[in-house]
């Protein structure tokens, strides 16, 4: 595989060709290269040709058929496209496949699509679609299919449906349905997007987990009780709260068995303990599961002791602690209106403690900006205002402020209400009046864009821009931060062309550094994403963004 | 009797129609419509979404019209467009909206649809329930007989060495909530890193299989509590047994201690916690919320905690009623075995 | 510096001797049972002067030794407190620590028994519980929890670390961990050990009973005011008001306490301004119950009645206003007293928490007195204050209610414990008061997710907790036993 010749590079896109060679010059690393060049169109296999490298391998072989139990909550089904939880898409994942997957080393993945390309500028797409792909109703997977899933993911108008917001580039923002002639069938095998303006994120868009591909006959709201799909297993029991199975759909041929994808295991067992990380611990003291969601914290050395097998990787999972800066308090006034208190906020804060009391030390320290090492274009040199509490204090007095009764808003779970806690207690030490509120998880996304002060934990995703163009960018739906600045709107949309590195660079930093100025958040950590499994297990990975892929699961042979 | 048992369904139902009526408007007030909208649609949705999300549900219509459609005394919700029914509440997931009557209430039998669960209220009440049944069953099991015999053997003799020490002992019990019993047990006798590993601090397997290990702490946390204050009551009841008439005739008599206790004085000293052991039934659901959480056991006290805590409201008025007949029934059951147990009273 | 170990150099002696007089005290308790059960009669003889004697026997002898060992166990304690308020963590370790921090405690409680034990004759009621051991011990365990929440609350003596303050290093530390920088701190060592945020455990035990003090027996206080001015007049009239009350307290009776709670004690509640309108209700009782006691009492002299009455309803009418207006409360009725004149607000989730847990024991009070006034009014007393011409209030409230004291005082201890485990359950489900707030239920709650690791942050406010609520009811069932006397 490493050998490709001259004749095939000629194919693969210029902006893949530049990247290579900013790899090579040492301008970018391999993960932003392979985010980068992956999303274009280019083969993972071949991205890594093209700088002489080759994808790990996977380290032991799976044997075939064998049970699972997964620790997971087990939650009620619903449209695909509004899904709002990762676990959902995990069950779903049995039977609805996605378009492309995203993979731990950053690198985009064709799977229900063949193959994919971009133009010179990114603003029109060539879908491939994989022939040989069948429902599991025997009918052909057909570019029709794929053109009817991204009109409904372009449905701006239809509730909580958030793919609108990853496929923003194909939305008639007139109608909030997808735009006249964005979406073009061109045969049976092949769809074209024609996008309003240039998009890098389109592919990493649809490669989220509200991206699961269905039916044109199914009924969205009714997955579980009319199971169309094209995947290998299907769901014959969903019990909401308690749990779920998927076993091996025996009357379907699924075309991952003949592309060597896998799907060993024969059934697969979702648990559900709730929320309480000490039942997974009783869990596996009773032998009841193989495999936990997620482990944080102190679990993460419990869980060593039980003799389990640690999967860590560090992603871009984060928590904001953020002042809405539209915010009014009862005498309506403007709280966070002042930068000076936004500042002092964020100067009187240590994220080292926060990371250390908020989630055990397991991630590293951030700076205030959202952009981490894990995105390809991270700019490293840009760092937060320096921690200086004496300082921060001065700069509430001069706002007026020093008096001021902050309340300080969390969800009521583990680490993200420790973080929450450790933030509140420094702001006391620094001299601000904290009132710490916590509400609990069925409360707290009410109104999570429109608390004054409160924090939020973001999920990973491939690209930097991506979060920002969904949380910052001024009047988009997420943005709880209220913060609308046009200097940084415009930096943005120059960021999601493509640029070469360094001129990118410049953009970014610029970018980090009006977020950092303007006191918009503070962001303190990125906590390493971490899960434990029992011993002989392959497959069962932690995947950095969450992403369902269960057909990599299997027992390891012996 | 007859006539008694008659008047005493009357006020149940009475009862439990102001109960649910009452559960009904607190969980149709609108911040917590609100909640619910965001739970079923996306949390990260927009005002006017909710609004018009509650408006194609029929949320937003006045309380008394909404609380008659449930009870099935109002037709239920439709909403047309263009002159065709496109949603109906009757139409659960599954049936077409042409199949679907227009009353759906409780009296037709619908209890609703959970919108947490994704099924039939009836249904996860029945299988829940069930799982609960399982457990107090346990618990009577164990906590009768233990307060029972702790109860007489403390009465037996007032003011003795095993008076003091077995009435201390249920006042520890009593004192002991199931909170802090059950994280005490868990982490003595079964926590995998202090202590003997003897039991399994998580009763998720005794939901299909019910073994030694795996039940044995819940129920014991539950019984503990409860086994106090019955036992107290025994004794309260066997003391003053022990000192009437016939007792004393009998022991001038000469006839063995042995013999009074059990021939004589045991039946009439249990009339007494009979009626508290039923009465004891619906008050040790607090527990059983407690150590279902606890030990991740999915019975109704955990299906209360889910559907209360996101405002899931046709499942939380069908938990109502349920806790509401069972409180009703078993005061009704210990006022009759009141009447039966006791000669001396004879209700018209 | 050293980490502490539990009793330091005055374990070194005082350890052995605990553990053999538990020992003995454990032995000699098991045998006074046994022996309770094997010889059944004590032998008695009659002297030739016609006065009986009882030979102590077996069962005799192990009672005594069973007494005295029991002595020796309270002698090695109270040595363990004396030593440990002298030398403190230097000399006693963690327990050294903690005695001495309890110095102020200690002083009160044996100044308050030993004044009570002197004058114990001219006390009543209260001077009668302390011939009960058990409500002596029931009295010491509650007093030393109301000292312990007094100067902890009001003098800000007895804990030596803010309740809030989180120190890096310090987080989920062993007890006897000493501060990372000893210098700054106000106290070397987090004596109990530090929590899962790094925050004292002691501290935030101490600061919990401030908090389960204030709350439990005022909330239960007011049930006893709503359920006495409801109680007394449906037991006394009867008829149509007695039926409808009796039908709204099983109502309320009828609902499990915890789906109750769950559907009032939610954030959303608060906002629809609805656990307002329950105080504005609730917290009337307490001022009409004042107003008609005063009122029943001084009908016949205007003049007194007129200045009292005046004076009750003013302060009285203040303080009502003050906890049902809140300023910052959702809905606008509530803002219209004037703010000035407001002397202080309950935040919501407080106000909440405490309203729930008057609505919840009220209807139970309600019973109570409803059936002691049904068995009390066919007395003669009554009839005679009948015929005198009484009021009917004056009866009640003069006549039936002292009557009714007895168990009235044996239920307010016994419900204070059980408001305290309610208000514990509460925090279990992460409902109520403040989360970052100290009390018992909420630690405990936060404290049992590790605990399988680190059990301290749980199993130290679950014994304070336990000892509470067992205070109470050794002290409820002393005073039973000795109001049974009369």
């Amino acid at each position: 595989m490493t050998k490709h010749d001259v004749k095939n590079m000629q194919g693969v896109h210029h902006g893949a060709l530049m990247y290579a060679q900013e790899y090579k010059d040492g301008l970018m690393d391999r993960r932003e290269f392979l985010s980068r060049a992956t999303a274009l169109g280019v083969t993972t296999a071949t991205a890594y040709a093209l700088i002489g490298s080759e994808p790990a391998k996977a380290a032991a072989h799976a044997q075939q058929g064998g049970t699972l139990r997964y620790q997971m909550e087990v939650r009620a089904p619903k449209d695909p496209r509004t899904f709002d939880w990762t676990q959902l898409a995990t069950v779903t994942a049995g039977w609805l496949e996605y378009l492309v997957e995203y993979n731990s080393d950053g690198s985009f993945n064709p799977m229900l699509l063949e193959s994919w390309e971009a133009n010179d500028d990114a603003s029109v797409y060539t879908l491939k679609v994989r022939p040989g792909v069948t429902w599991n109703n025997g009918d052909p997977f057909t570019a029709e299919h794929v053109a009817f899933n991204f009109t409904r993911w372009a449905d701006g108008t239809a509730e909580g449906n958030s793919m609108a917001a990853r496929v923003a580039s194909l939305v008639d923002p007139e109608t909030n349905q997808a735009a006249e002639g964005a979406i073009e069938v061109v045969d049976d095998l092949t769809v074209r997007l024609n996008l309003l303006n240039p998009d890098i994120t389109i592919i990493p868009g649809i490669s989220d987990y509200p991206a699961a591909v269905i039916h044109p006959d199914q009924d969205p709201n009714n997955t579980i009780g009319q199971q169309l799909g094209t995947g290998p297993y299907l769901c014959t029991q969903h019990e909401v709260g308690v749990r779920a199975t998927l076993e091996r759909n025996t009357d379907h041929d699924w075309w991952g068995y003949a592309a060597g994808k896998g799907a060993y295991l024969d059934r697969i067992e979702f648990i559900d303990y709730g929320t309480d990380p000490s039942a997974f611990v009783a869990a596996y003291a009773a032998d009841e599961i193989d495999l936990n969601w997620e482990s944080v914290g102190e679990y993460v050395e419990l869980f060593d002791g039980l003799g389990l097998v640690r999967s860590e990787i560090p992603s871009g999972f984060t928590i904001v602690i953020r002042p809405n800066q539209l915010a009014t308090d009862a005498d309506g006034k403007v709280i966070f209106e002042d930068k000076r208190v936004r500042q002092a906020i964020a100067m009187a804060v240590d994220n080292e403690v926060c990371l250390e009391l908020g989630m055990a030390g397991y991630g590293i320290p951030a700076d205030n900006c959202h952009v981490g090492p894990m995105h390809p274009e991270h700019a490293p040199e840009v760092t937060r205002i320096p921690y200086d509490p004496e300082r921060a204090f001065e700069l509430l007095q001069e706002a007026g402020m020093a008096d001021y009764e902050f309340e300080l808003i969390s969800i009521d779970d583990d680490w993200r209400r420790n973080t929450t806690d450790a933030v509140a207690a420094q702001l006391r030490d620094a001299g601000f009046n904290i009132k710490r509120t916590i509400l609990p998880g069925s409360t707290f996304w009410n109104d999570w864009t429109k608390y004054a002060f409160s924090s939020t934990n973001w999920n990973h995703r491939p690209l930097g821009v991506q979060v920002l163009g969904l949380a910052y960018r001024t009047g988009v739906a997420w943005n709880e931060f209220g913060w609308s600045n046009p200097e940084f709107d415009a930096l943005l949309n120059e960021a999601n062309a493509i640029a070469d590195a360094d001129a990118r660079r410049e953009v970014m930093a610029k970018i980090q550094a009006i977020v950092i100025e303007e006191g918009v958040t503070i962001q303190p950590y990125w906590r390493s994403a971490i899960r434990h499994h029992k011993p002989g297990f392959v497959g069962l990975e932690r995947h950095v963004a969450d992403l369902p892929q269960l057909y990599k699961m299997g027992i390891a042979a012996s | 009797m007859g006539l008694f048992i008659l008047r005493r369904l009357g006020v149940m139902i009475l009862t439990a129609l102001c109960l649910t009526f009452i559960v009904f408007t607190l969980t149709n007030l609108e911040p917590n419509l609100e909640k619910l909208a965001k739970n079923q649609a996306n949390a990260r949705m927009t005002d006017d979404q909710v609004i018009s999300w509650l408006d194609n549900r029929g949320y937003n219509d006045p309380m008394l019209i909404k609380y008659g459609r449930w009870l099935g005394v109002l037709p239920h919700f439709t909403r047309e467009e263009d002159g065709e029914v496109v949603y109906s509440r009757c139409a659960t997931p599954g049936t077409t909206i042409e199949e679907a009557g227009s009353f759906c209430g409780v009296l037709q039998g619908n209890w609703g649809w959970s919108t947490v669960f994704q099924n039939e209220v009836l249904e996860i009440l029945g299988v829940r329930g069930w799982q609960t049944a399982k457990l107090m069953f346990f618990v009577m099991l164990v906590m009768v007989p233990g307060a029972l015999i702790v109860g007489v053997l403390a009465g037996m003799k007032e003011g003795s060495k095993l008076d003091r020490s077995l009435s201390t002992f249920s006042i520890g019990t009593t004192a002991t909530p199931e909170y802090v019993s059950g994280v005490i047990f868990i982490s003595l006798l079964a926590s995998p890193m202090i202590g003997p590993n003897w039991f399994v601090g998580s009763a998720q397997t005794a939901m299909d299989n019910i073994t030694f290990e795996n039940f044995t702490l819940p129920v014991l946390t539950i019984a503990l509590y409860g086994m106090g204050y019955i036992a107290r009551m025994t004794r309260a009841s066997m003391t003053e047994v022990m000192t009437a008439q016939y007792i004393r005739t009998a022991r001038l008599k000469g006839v063995s201690f042995q013999q009074i206790v059990l021939k004589h004085a045991l039946r009439n000293a249990l009339i007494a916690p009979f009626t508290v052991i039923m009465l004891q039934l619906p008050w040790l659901l607090n527990g059983v919320v407690i150590v279902e959480t606890l030990f991740n056991f999915k019975g109704f006290g955990w299906t209360l905690v889910q559907a209360a805590g996101n405002n899931d409201i046709e499942l939380l008025l069908g938990v109502s009623i349920i806790s509401v007949v069972v409180v009703l029934v078993t005061q009704l059951i210990s006022d009759i075995g009141y009447v039966f147990l006791n000669p001396r009273i004879r209700i018209a | 510096m050293e980490p502490l170990t539990w009793t330091g150099n005055m374990g070194d002696v005082l350890d052995p001797i605990l553990g053999i007089t538990a020992i003995a005290l454990l032995l000699t308790s098991v045998l006074a049972i046994v022996m309770s059960f094997a010889t059944t009669t004590e032998r008695v003889t009659v002297n030739p002067d016609g006065t009986i004697a009882a030979q102590p026997g077996l069962r005799g002898l192990t009672a005594k030794a069973q007494v005295y060992s029991l002595y020796a166990f309270l002698a090695t304690v109270v040595a363990y407190i004396v030593t440990g308020m002298v030398v403190g963590w230097q000399g006693g370790g963690i327990v050294g620590g903690a005695m001495q921090a309890f110095t102020p405690v200690w002083i009160s409680l044996v100044v308050l028994f030993v004044a009570s034990f002197y004058y114990k004759r001219k006390l009543g009621l209260y001077g009668k519980l302390f011939d009960s051991t058990i409500g002596m011990i029931g009295f010491g365990l509650v007093m030393f929890w109301v000292f312990t929440a007094f100067y902890a609350g009001i003098f800000d003596m007895i804990y030596m670390h803010d309740p809030l303050t989180q120190v890096s290093g310090m987080k989920n530390k062993v007890p006897g961990t000493p501060m990372p920088d000893v210098d700054a701190a106000p106290y070397p060592f987090y004596l109990l050990g530090g929590d899962n945020l790094a925050r004292d455990v002691f501290s935030r035990m101490v600061l919990g009973s401030t908090i389960v003090m204030q709350i439990a027996p005022l909330a239960t206080l007011f049930a006893f005011m709503v359920g006495i001015t409801l109680g007394l007049p449906a037991g006394y009239y009867g008829g149509k008001l007695d039926t409808v009350l009796s039908f709204m307290a099983n109502l309320i009776l009828a609902f499990p306490v915890i789906l109750l709670f769950y559907l009032l004690v939610t954030p959303e509640i608060v906002l629809t301004g609805l656990p307002n309108y329950m105080a504005l209700i609730l917290f009337i009782f307490p001022l009409i119950f004042v107003g008609v006691l005063i009122n029943s009492r001084y009908r016949t002299q205007p003049k007194t009645r007129n200045l009292y009455l005046g004076i009750a309803m003013a302060v009285g009418g203040l303080i009502y206003l003050s906890l049902v207006m809140d300023q910052g409360a959702p809905k606008p009725i509530f803002r219209l007293w004037p703010g000035g004149l407001d002397l202080f607000d309950i935040p919501g989730q407080v106000l909440i928490v405490f309203v729930s847990v008057v609505f919840v024991n009220s209807p139970t009070v309600f019973r109570i007195v409803r059936g002691l006034t049904l068995d009390i009014k066919t007395r003669d007393y009554v009839a005679a204050a009948q015929t005198r011409g009484e009021t009917p209030w004056y009866i009640m409230l003069w006549e039936i209610l002292p009557n009714a004291r007895g168990p009235l005082i044996v239920d307010f201890c016994l419900r204070i414990g059980y408001t305290t485990i309610l208000l514990g359950t509460l925090g279990f489900f992460g409902l109520g008061l403040p989360p970052e707030s100290p009390d018992w239920g909420t630690t405990i709650n936060d404290g049992r997710r590790l605990l399988s690791v680190f059990p301290h942050p749980a199993i130290v406010p679950a014994v304070a907790l336990l000892s509470l609520v067992l205070g109470l009811n050794l002290l409820a069932d002393g005073l039973r036993e000795e109001s049974l006397r009369d």
